[in-house]
């Protein structure tokens, strides 16, 4: 079961900080509603966990996390991570490209294009969820992304990109953004899924 | 001779053949008495619970049992490499082929056998195979069949990659497991170039599963000290089993007891002999305690013997006046990933050659290629015998094709094809001698019962509204009774089968036999053949099977064998003992043996009415002194039966539907089923029987499949998506018949059970596309669900939207 997912988030804050952010592996997961990094192997492999909870089903996918390409200049990143879940019932996988686009000088995009594919008891029974739910996963990562940005210190627009190994964001954010839940929460993920269902139905009253 | 009175009340009492008499299992089974496979419980057993693949073709780079051992409960974990010292990580398949007990380096479908946990409770069990942790490869996976011979596909089985032969003849692709080919192609060839008129139509029959209500399981029990092994466990072919644990084990066959019990619905689902099986037999060898291994819902639907999934061609070609000159079926056959579908040896795929069903066909080919593909292993199941309902399936659609495309009434066409009455014994041109039939009368019995013209000429008053209604026909002949020794064979066993009658001094009777009954009311159908035989009344004899240790042997249930075969070899049993008793008779008589004739219950003295011995008297009589010099005591007999032909019933069938063009929603009004399956033993069995086919034929046509997606994930493996009728969804069945004997078996009798699936489902999606017929729609493939039929309706431009 395949899902192809292409994406745009409009960031409030500078296309370079938002690079600089979207190179910290921990802090990206800390954005993923129900992901965790338990171990950076080297610069470019991390495991971790997530956790998807559907009413009484509860999915932890644990795997591998690496980073195939780092492009500065085009402000983009290849990550591949694999995974089953600890039943070793599912299986998951995503290809995910990602970049920055610059919008002015105080604004920018995030930009993301993924393949997530699954297998076993997470396909036969959430494969036809799919789509929606991870249309949900990615409005909560982009909501909790463009938090953190700017609860960064502000930069100035001008200044080159810091290297992402010097990174200010290395720092953890003060107040940690209080969406970044450390689960997908499935009730509120159902009710965003049925809102979205009732404007495909109705588009015309909601216009 | 007594009067008519006595003699019908003495006939009554003994509730023999031709009485509708109320099931005798049923008193324990609606009592919740029943004893199956996961009922038996026996002292320090362990529970097994099996590892499986999430993925559907990926190498095993390793398996990590640490967590799994440290789990509270658990006893041990067993992989391959465990099964490898005793040689038994991989098993011969009925096929033919292997198969793997538990992957070994790479799991080739999604759920397969990688590793079993034993625990000392089921819930322990469960929790140590979530802690097994196997890191997992994952490689491409072959879903779609057609793309199996592909040049590039990647090889499923890389244990047989080089094998250039899996026991039916030579591969041209390691994917490629045989290819079968029955009938003449050249002289159908020739009847396709001279024909005015040829049909051609793709036909799939959908992977399917019989779903049977209990799932399968086992309970292994091996002895230490006495090197005795028992295995309960669901099966409908103990004695087969037996042999083939045997053959695994190196046990000597004595030694080892298979007991069926109670099974809880078969279908051809517990045929096989499946990895969970072996491992827990293992296990219990290893641990010398008892093991057992029971299915959930979603294991037995994903995991074991499914039906079907044949990609058929069907060509005819006809004259003008729509009669059936040559006939060319060709069928994909997707086998999963290991061979292990049941099959007589000689026949790979089936009795799919008696394609050419109820029709005097001149020329006739048939072909059939099997392949490997990344799904679980089966093929020949589902109240058919072995391939018969893709092969009825694609007569009865094409010849609906043929009609709609000569614009012949589809019961007329029907009449001028059928084998004539005076044809019978018929040689099809496939080979297979159908031994008795009259066909036309079944035909126009049903069409006058359910007023054939008057629904044409309703159907063509709603055509005209724009409406959909569809009158489906089908006129099938089913082959079943597996079958002669000299053809059919499993593992070189024939399929012979066997009946044991010991007569106790009371005149209360026992019989065994080789058969397993799931359901079929075996206990009654039997004790009222010998009742019939013997004169004994039908409530004091026991029925047994299923137990090795005690019944004589036999193939088993199946491809509705039981009463072809094993009623036979009963009617045989039952006829040695009456010929015994007939000389006791004569000795306490004094007479000769050739001045007694039968009545009902007793030898009497022809022209001296009141000289008899009633079977009681001689029942007694023979555990006496007083018998004819030389005789031995007692009245016992056993009787192996081997057909001499296989049974051929047939039956007429219409369905109504009517069909919402909005919704596609299709709504059965009427099914009317005439079957004829020679003489009737039991009717009302018979009826059951036939309401629980034709459940499942609509079950087929109207719903179920297994779909998968294209990484080989099973999308509908549990009872949330599988489609399994109740009363709500169960259409009304009427049912008739005609009674049309088997010259060949000793009673007359044919086997039933499978015909109103088989005739049924093209029944069925003849109707639906019966409705669409006067917009062009030649072929609909099923399950006609309501969105599927709404597409079509919506291809169509007539839904509305």
């Amino acid at each position: 079961m395949k899902v192809q997912l292409e994406k745009s988030f409009a960031l409030g804050g500078p296309a370079a900080a938002a690079w600089t952010l979207l190179q910290d592996l921990e802090a990206v997961a800390a954005c993923m509603p129900g992901a965790r990094i338990t171990e950076r192997v080297d610069d470019r492999h991390v495991k971790g966990t997530v956790t998807v909870k559907l009413g009484p089903a509860s999915l932890a996918f644990r795997g591998e996390v690496e980073v195939k390409d780092v492009d500065a200049a085009a402000r983009s990143l290849f990550l591949v991570g694999r995974g089953t879940d600890t039943t070793g019932t599912s299986g998951a996988a995503m290809d995910l490209r990602a970049h920055i686009e610059e919008a002015g000088t105080t604004a920018c995009r995030l930009v993301g294009a993924a393949e997530v594919s699954v297998s076993g008891k997470a396909a036969t029974f959430g494969g036809r969820l799919m789509s929606a739910v991870a249309d949900q996963v990615l409005q909560q990562f982009a909501a909790n992304f463009a938090e953190k940005l700017r609860s960064l210190p502000v930069q100035a627009p001008d200044e080159p990109a810091a290297r992402p190994a010097e990174a200010a964001p290395a720092e953890p954010a003060p107040n940690p953004p209080p969406a970044a839940k450390r689960e997908l929460n499935g009730l509120a993920l159902l009710w965003a899924m049925f809102r979205a269902w009732l404007h495909d139905l109705f588009p015309a009253r909601r216009a | 001779m007594g009067d008519m009175s006595e003699l019908q009340q003495r006939e009554d009492a003994l509730q023999g053949m031709g009485t509708s008499l109320l099931r005798k299992e049923d008193a324990r089974f609606i009592r919740g008495q029943g004893s199956y496979v996961d009922d038996v419980k026996l002292p320090g057993m362990l529970f097994g619970a099996l590892v499986r693949s999430p993925y559907a073709h990926a190498r095993i780079r390793g398996i990590d049992k640490s967590k799994a051992l440290a789990s509270p409960g658990v006893v041990a974990v067993l992989t391959a490499d465990d099964l490898k010292p005793v040689n038994l990580h991989w098993m011969p398949t009925l096929g033919g082929d292997v198969q793997a007990v538990l992957a070994d380096k790479k799991v080739c479908f999604q759920l397969q056998e990688v590793a079993m946990v034993l625990a000392n409770d089921r819930y322990a069990a469960a929790d140590g195979a979530a802690l097994v942790e196997v890191d997992y490869e994952e490689l491409p996976a072959i879903v779609d069949p057609k793309k199996a011979m592909d040049a590039d596909a990647p090889t499923i089985r890389e244990d047989i990659a080089e094998k250039k032969d899996v026991g039916h003849g030579p591969r041209v692709h390691p994917n490629h497991i045989f290819t079968w080919e029955a009938g003449d192609q050249a002289a159908a060839d020739s009847a396709f170039e001279n024909a005015p008129i040829t049909v051609r139509e793709e036909i799939l029959n959908p992977r399917v599963h019989p779903c049977p209500l209990e799932t399968c399981g086992c309970v292994a029990s091996f002895n230490k000290t006495t090197g005795y092994l028992t295995v309960y466990m669901t099966t409908q072919a103990p004695h087969l089993v037996r042999t083939v644990l045997a053959m695994l084990s190196g046990i000597a066959e004595s030694k080892i007891r298979v007991v069926g019990g109670d099974i809880g619905g078969g279908f051809g689902n517990k045929v096989p002999v499946y990895p969970g099986y072996v491992v827990a037999i293992v296990a219990s060898i290893v641990t010398g305690v008892p093991v057992k291994w029971i299915e959930s819902r979603i294991d037995n639907i994903s995991t074991t013997g499914f039906a079907r999934d044949y990609h058929g061609v069907g060509e005819l070609a006809a004259d003008a006046d729509g009669r059936i000159k040559g006939l060319r079926f060709t069928a994909l056959a997707d086998h999963g990933a290991f061979n292990s579908h049941v099959s007589a040896s000689k026949f790979p795929a089936g009795l799919f050659s008696i394609c050419t069903g109820s029709y005097a066909i001149p020329n006739a080919y048939c072909r059939v290629d099997a392949v490997y593909t990344n799904k679980a292993p089966g093929g020949v199941a589902y109240r058919c015998s072995l391939r018969v309902t893709e092969a009825v399936y694609l007569i009865e659609r094409m010849i609906d094709v043929l009609a709609q495309k000569l614009g012949i009434d589809k019961a007329e066409i029907r009449r001028r094809n059928f084998v004539a009455k005076e044809q019978f014994p018929y040689t099809t041109s496939m080979g297979w001698t159908l031994d008795s039939g009259d066909y036309a009368p079944a035909l126009e019995k049903v069409l006058q019962a359910v007023d054939y013209e008057g629904l044409r000429r309703e159907q063509a008053e709603k055509r005209a509204r724009g409406e959909l209604m569809g009158i489906g026909i089908s006129t099938f002949t089913e082959i079943v009774g597996a079958g002669p020794t000299k053809t059919c064979d499993i593992l070189g066993i024939g399929l012979f089968d066997s009946c044991e009658i010991r007569v106790h001094p009371t005149g209360g009777v026992i019989a065994r036999l080789g058969t397993m009954s799931q359901g079929q009311g075996h206990a009654t159908t039997y004790a009222q053949i010998i009742a019939t035989e013997l004169g004994l009344p039908a409530s004091d004899i026991v029925v047994e099977e299923g137990d090795t240790d005690k019944a004589p042997y036999g193939a088993g249930t199946w491809g509705s064998r039981s009463t072809p075969v094993s009623g036979a070899a009963t009617a045989k049993a039952a006829r040695k003992i009456k010929d015994k008793a007939k000389q006791i008779a004569a000795h306490l008589l004094e007479v000769g043996e050739g001045d007694l004739e039968w009545e009902v219950d007793r030898f009497r003295v022809k022209g001296n009415p009141e000289a008899t011995k009633t079977m009681k008297e001689i029942c007694m009589a023979s555990h006496t002194g007083n018998i004819p010099d030389g005789m031995e005591q007692g009245l016992n007999a056993v009787a192996y039966y081997d057909p001499p032909n296989l049974t051929f019933p047939f039956g007429a069938y219409v369905c109504v539907v009517d069909i919402d063009k909005h919704t596609g929603e299709v709504k059965v009004r009427r099914f009317y089923a005439l079957d004829d399956c020679g003489t009737r033993i039991n009717p009302m069995i018979i009826e059951g029987q036939i309401h629980g086919g034709l459940t499942e034929a609509f079950a087929v046509a109207m719903g179920q499949q297994v779909p998968f997606d294209e990484n080989g994930n099973h999308l509908g493996n549990s009872l949330m998506d599988y489609f399994l009728p109740t009363a709500v969804e169960t259409p009304r069945w009427e049912t008739d018949h005609t009674v049309t004997p088997s010259p060949h078996h000793p009673l007359g009798a044919k086997g039933v059970a499978e015909s109103p699936h088989v005739g049924g489902i093209p029944c069925i999606s003849n109707a639906v596309i019966d409705a669409f017929a006067h917009l062009g729609v030649t072929h609909m493939d099923m399950p006609h669900t309501a969105y599927r039929v709404w597409q079509q309706c919506h291809a169509l431009g007539i839904d509305g939207h």
